[in-house]
């Protein structure tokens, strides 16, 4: 891994950069306070192959990796429009589908995944089943050549906008009948698929949704890759996810921290910038640096999972989680407080990322879990659970 | 078959502060961000629909330093196939009439052009003369200020708009050379295939010598010179008028005083 960005990098960041900043965070605004997606953008930036720069050419995709996939988040959010569904569509669903589908649901989904016209949702959180995805009680049962799914999900992100939903359920061993993870492509228009939307207090044009499943009947070849592999899939998703959440929230914290020192430049109110005052400056420079520093681990976990190495990269990308999401929380804080009345006024577009810069500290996995995962596994200190 | 060669130059961006080097009164490279200049990328998108239409390649031609470069990658990840790079250090101070006498040459050195698509000028001199300078040159007929361009067959079309003259129809029989204004179009974003074929697209680096100038261009060369420049005064406070029921009579015999009404 070199500390110094590839001309194409550097090129890909440009671009991105370019494109949203020509969107502007008042359009996701605009569209979240109207309850509509980013379509616009989304369209646009899949058919630039910017949204699946990480799958594979023969599918369509890009052939890069998540180190690209993370800039274009990343860079998307520094722009002022991050999109949340790219954590779920192109890095979990694109990912597990890429790495254990059959050859059928490759090249089924894989295309639309890559150009970003498809948009796969991902359903694991249950009301009793959020950091403890044990308690997962959604059911498949086998019925003939079908599968017949019932459960519930809750928190789910872009069910509404997706074609298609990526459900995490739990089956009956045939051998012992203990209950063991299973992975379903279900598309959003079967029967007894049904979804309501949670009032959330967040201005996000990815809305969250409880997912009702009823009695869905499934094919045969809903079932990801093969009956025993979902624990090993479940695991596949989990850096490509946590990577992305980073590069959501550094995306968040570079736009909030641009802003915080533009008008800390300009704001005069004793004579002088306010931004030359130490109270004010400080905080703002320590920000630079927990940014700079959690880009640095995002990029490290990138790398190490880009090169294949799963395990070595699950400790580089809880680490980068962590500390991505505690920048973009206070960062986003401390953009506010530098603008005084106007980090609350929508004309400046602070406030509508507050609940957005937090999303990071609880979702897809808590600080407190991933805490629970440096001291148990870096630290080897003892568990409570 | 449309062979087109665009001519591209890297500028400070606009948004960055932009001043000549105290030295030598030329642009100081280094005290801003250099980008592929806006006008740039249009001429670069109008060649590429162009192409996509009537098929042909498209060759980028810049004059410019090492790190131009960066421009030069830039419109190769946009779709332009190839390029030519003219870049050397005697060229340090080169007048608007040595530029297009060196762009002459590099175009030269292309086979086969049919168009020949400028910026109608170029965001930091703002001469806006090398396209006609250019044209004259190699003798092409020119069809400066284009908003709308079309190539049918052997010839081109293109509705020419000025703010004196409004909008004139010309049309040239091929090859000829265009320069185009912002409403020609919008460009597009490098896709990310664009981006990474960017790198595997031939370069060719040629000084003065190779084409022939040597001893011919650089500031000590130069036509025109430029021998002092001053920054622009900084903006004066305004002068404020409080409003106590005579607020707009006290606006008026401002204005008036400033001879404004
Ligand atoms: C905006 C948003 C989008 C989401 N999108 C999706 C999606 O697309 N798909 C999906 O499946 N899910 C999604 N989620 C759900 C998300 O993954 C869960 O909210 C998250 O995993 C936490 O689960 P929970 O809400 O049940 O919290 P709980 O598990 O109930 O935890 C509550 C609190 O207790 C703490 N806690 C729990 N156990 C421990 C422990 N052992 N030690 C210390 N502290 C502990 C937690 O850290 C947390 O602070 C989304 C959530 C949000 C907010």
């Amino acid at each position: 891994m070199s500390f110094v960005e590839s001309d194409e990098r550097k090129a890909l960041r440009a671009a991105v950069f370019e494109l949203a900043t020509g969107y502007g965070h008042q359009y996701i605004a605009r569209k979240a306070r109207a309850g509509e997606h980013a379509d616009e953008l989304w369209a646009e930036a899949g058919k630039l192959g910017y949204l699946g720069v990480n799958l594979p050419e023969q599918y369509g995709g890009g052939g890069g990796g998540m180190a690209e996939l993370a800039t274009v988040l990343e860079e998307l959010g520094a722009g002022g429009c991050p999109l949340l569904m790219m954590v779920v569509s192109p890095a979990i669903c694109g990912t597990i589908i890429n790495r254990f589908g059959t050859e059928e649901q490759r090249s089924r989904w894989l295309p639309g995944l890559a150009d970003a016209s498809t948009i796969m949702a991902f359903a694991i959180t249950e009301p009793d089943a959020g950091s403890n995805s044990h308690r997962i009680t959604t059911t498949a049962r086998r019925d003939g050549d079908d599968w017949v799914l019932s459960g519930q999900k809750v928190f789910i992100s872009g069910v509404d906008w997706a074609d298609a939903v990526l459900v995490v359920s739990r089956t009956a061993d045939a051998k012992t009948g203990k209950l063991k993870p299973a992975l379903f492509i279900v598309p959003t228009d079967v029967p007894g698929f049904e979804y309501r939307p949670i009032e959330m207090d967040l201005v996000s044009v990815d809305r969250q949704f409880q997912v009702f499943l009823d009695e869905v009947r499934l094919p045969a070849e809903a079932l990801v890759g093969s009956e025993d592999a979902a624990l090993a899939q479940l695991f596949a998703g989990l850096n490509p996810e946590r990577i992305m959440a980073s590069a959501f929230a550094l995306g968040i914290a570079r736009y909030a921290l641009d802003k915080a020192v533009t008008y800390a430049n300009q704001r005069q109110v004793w004579g002088t910038a306010i931004g030359a005052h130490q109270g004010v400056s400080h905080p703002l420079a320590q920000l630079k640096i927990e940014i700079e520093l959690a880009k640095l681990m995002t990029q490290k976990a990138a790398y190490l999972y880009d090169m294949g190495d799963d395990f070595g990269a699950g400790e580089a990308a809880n680490m980068a989680k962590y500390a991505a999401a505690e920048a973009s929380a206070r960062t986003v804080d401390q953009a506010v407080q530098v603008h005084g009345g106007n980090g609350l006024a929508s004309e400046y577009g602070l406030g509508t990322l507050i609940a957005a810069s937090r999303v990071g500290r609880i979702a897809p996995v808590s600080r407190e879990m991933i805490l629970n995962f440096v001291a148990q596994n870096s630290l080897g200190l003892p568990k409570s659970y | 078959m449309t062979n087109i060669v665009v001519l591209v130059k890297q500028v400070p961006d606009t948004y960055s502060e932009r001043k000549l080097a105290a030295g030598d009164n030329t642009l100081d490279r280094e005290a801003a961000d250099a980008v592929l200049d806006e006008i740039n990328e249009r001429a670069i998108e109008e060649a590429l629909v162009i192409k996509e239409a009537n098929e042909g390649e498209v060759t980028v031609v810049c004059v410019g330093p090492d790190r131009a470069n960066d421009a030069i990658r830039k419109a190769l990840s946009m779709g332009a196939d190839k390029a030519v790079h003219v870049s050397d250090e005697a060229l340090h101070g080169a007048d608007i009439l040595q530029t297009s006498k060196v762009l002459a040459k590099a175009v030269g050195t292309v086979e086969g052009v049919d168009l020949i698509i400028a910026g109608n000028e170029a965001s930091d001199g703002r001469g806006g003369a090398v396209p006609a300078v250019l044209a004259e040159l190699l003798g092409l007929p020119q069809l400066t200020h284009a908003r709308k361009v079309t190539v049918e067959g052997g010839t081109v079309k293109v509705e020419r708009e000025t703010a004196d003259e409004g909008i004139t129809h010309l049309e040239a029989s091929l090859p000829a050379l265009i320069s185009v204004n912002e409403k020609i179009n919008e460009p597009r974003y490098p896709s990310f295939k664009g981006i990474m074929a960017a790198k595997k697209k031939p370069v060719e680096k040629l000084t003065a010598a190779d084409l022939g100038l040597d001893g011919e261009v650089g500031l000590a060369n130069a036509a025109s010179t430029v021998l002092e420049s001053a920054p622009k005064p900084p903006r004066e406070a305004g002068q404020r008028v409080d409003d106590e029921g005579d607020g707009g009579v006290k606006v008026a015999e401002y204005l008036a005083s400033q001879k404004l009404i």
